[in-house]
């Protein structure tokens, strides 16, 4: 069962208005862990702190400014913020269609399902046009006062609308000065049979979170009171440059 | 460097703190395929939008920091101090160290170890999670750029798990640009079922569907993500132009260590944003 409704609006385009609810996911499992003082713990909580009095600031001691150059701020109002927030609509303008695999994988962010919100035609009508057209929708809306971009998609029935990054959220590669390392054409070779050997398709469902029961284990064994024996992390010696092509060919030999 | 604590935040929460370097590492360890072993260095690949405010102190105009406190002593407590707690009862705990949680899944913690190598496009988007950066660690640098340039000819990823903190990721690691990029994946039991969503038998028009595919096929484009510029940057940048010529900045007091994100140069963003306008006309 899917989450419940949390945002309604209306796809636009081109003429057609698809109205929807967001639904959704994806819902993580994890253990809930608490951060304490270690000498009496006391269960601590995050705050912010005065980086000058290393003190925690009350809400109406806190302001909001922009650093225009280092260490000064130009001091802006609640009222003037308020100004540049975005109105809510109930839009997601869809501006134009693009071919999915051309979207960046770092560029998608969260993913909802889109419900039907009447019992017109339109939803059906447009899953099926987009399945046919095999396309997927950037579009523009604006939520909880934030403005999204968004990739609206359809999976077998159901519409799709994943957010998407802006593109000065995601690091560009060539702030990472990453070395260019000349490689010869038998490395080159010989390591891409070995990942053409090692191809399978993927199965996600083949992939269970297995840590997570063991560490439910380990909060077992520790509430009854037994010693968990500490194994150390297994570190492998990192392959030397020289070696490279020695390492590919005995990896290539084992996998063939 | 940072002071390595007793408790590693896990890397949401490291990324998302807002005044980190950005090239800081969150993880330090080895990616290895078959007999291939690579030293790395884990970074983020996002970061909160350039034009983004502080929050700071109005008595003292001090930038704030999000820290952990104790409630009892209202003051800031070291990493070194902080312990973590499984909660078996109101206000009662076990303690569960790094070393602990790191024996459940030690072979694991150290090593991002590629099992088998996928199509990136057989890959459903909604498991995509988040992204990160591998960059080489000294004397890494041969075999990361040859992974890299393999998948990039042979169009594919490497599938691992991994175990960071307190969870286990699933994720693939993939060429981007001539870097390797690592995206976290969700488990298939973490996605929703969907088929209560759509109406079992959806009535189609089909006249009206194919009106629609006719303006889905007018409207096909090349996806720039650069066109989409933050309608909320755009309007930040002109409230601050104002601002500018009509308030002078405050000046933080000077504090040692611990220093925030380099300081955005407005003046260079301005330009920026001023020359973008312009070749839009």
């Amino acid at each position: 069962m899917a989450g419940r409704a949390i945002w309604k609006g209306f796809i636009h385009f081109g003429g057609f208005d698809v109205p929807v609810k967001l639904h959704t996911a994806v819902r993580e499992e994890r253990i809930q862990f608490h951060l304490l003082h270690v000498r009496d713990q006391v269960r601590l909580k995050q705050q912010l702190v005065c980086a000058y009095e290393k003190v925690p600031v009350p809400p109406e001691e806190q302001t909001k400014g922009f650093e225009s150059e280092k260490g000064r701020y130009i001091l802006i109002d609640p009222e003037e913020l308020e100004q540049v927030e975005p109105e809510d609509s109930r839009t997601i303008e869809v501006h134009e269609f693009v071919k999915t695999e051309r979207i960046d994988p770092l560029f998608f962010e969260r993913v909802y399902y889109l419900e039907p919100d009447t019992r017109t035609t339109g939803y059906g009508t447009l899953a099926a046009a987009m399945r046919e057209m095999d396309a997927a929708g950037i579009c523009t809306w604006a939520m909880r006062k934030r403005s999204y971009i968004g990739a609206l998609s359809i999976s077998g029935k159901t519409l799709r609308l994943n957010t998407l990054r802006y593109a000065d959220e995601v690091i560009p590669v060539t702030s990472l000065d990453l070395e260019r390392i000349s490689l010869s054409e038998k490395e080159l070779k010989i390591g891409s049979d070995l990942i053409n050997q090692m191809a399978a398709p993927f199965q996600p469902q083949k992939f269970e979170n297995e840590h997570l029961k063991k560490l439910q284990g380990l909060i077992d064994k520790k509430a009854r009171g037994e010693k968990i024996a500490i194994l150390r992390p297994r570190r492998v010696k990192p392959t030397s440059s020289d070696k490279l092509l020695e390492a590919l060919e005995a990896s290539l030999r084992k996998v063939a | 460097m940072k002071k390595q604590g007793s408790v590693r935040l896990p890397p949401k929460l490291s990324a998302d703190s807002g005044n980190e370097p950005s090239l800081q590492g969150i993880w330090s360890g080895t990616v290895s395929f078959s007999l291939v072993a690579i030293p790395v260095h884990l970074i983020r690949a996002v970061e909160p939008g350039r034009v983004s405010f502080r929050l700071l102190h109005s008595k003292d105009y001090s930038p704030l920091l999000r820290r952990m406190v104790c409630p009892d002593e209202e003051k800031i407590v070291p990493p070194d101090e902080i312990i973590r707690g499984y909660e078996i009862g109101s206000g009662k705990h076990l303690l569960i160290t790094d070393e602990e949680l790191e024996s459940v899944s030690p072979e694991r913690s150290r090593t991002i170890e590629i099992i088998e190598f996928i199509d990136m496009e057989g890959v459903d988007p909604i498991y995509y999670d988040h992204p990160y950066y591998l960059i080489p660690s000294k004397g890494g640098e041969k075999s990361y750029s040859l992974l890299a340039e393999v998948m990039r000819r042979t169009n594919k990823a490497g599938l691992a798990k991994f175990v960071l903190g307190e969870r286990e990721y699933l994720v693939a690691v993939k060429s981007t640009a001539g870097a390797l990029s690592l995206i976290t994946l969700h488990y298939s039991d973490e996605i929703l079922p969907d088929n209560d969503i759509a109406p079992e038998e959806a009535r189609v028009e089909s006249a009206e569907k194919d009106r629609m595919k006719k303006v889905i096929r007018e409207m096909i484009a090349e996806f720039k993500p650069d066109k989409y510029a933050n309608d909320r940057r755009k309007k930040i940048l002109d409230l601050l132009k104002k601002k500018v010529k009509e308030k002078v900045p405050v000046e933080a007091p000077e504090v040692e260590e611990e220093g925030g994100e380099g300081p955005a140069d407005l003046i260079a963003m301005l330009q920026q944003s001023m020359r973008k306008v312009k070749k839009k006309r």
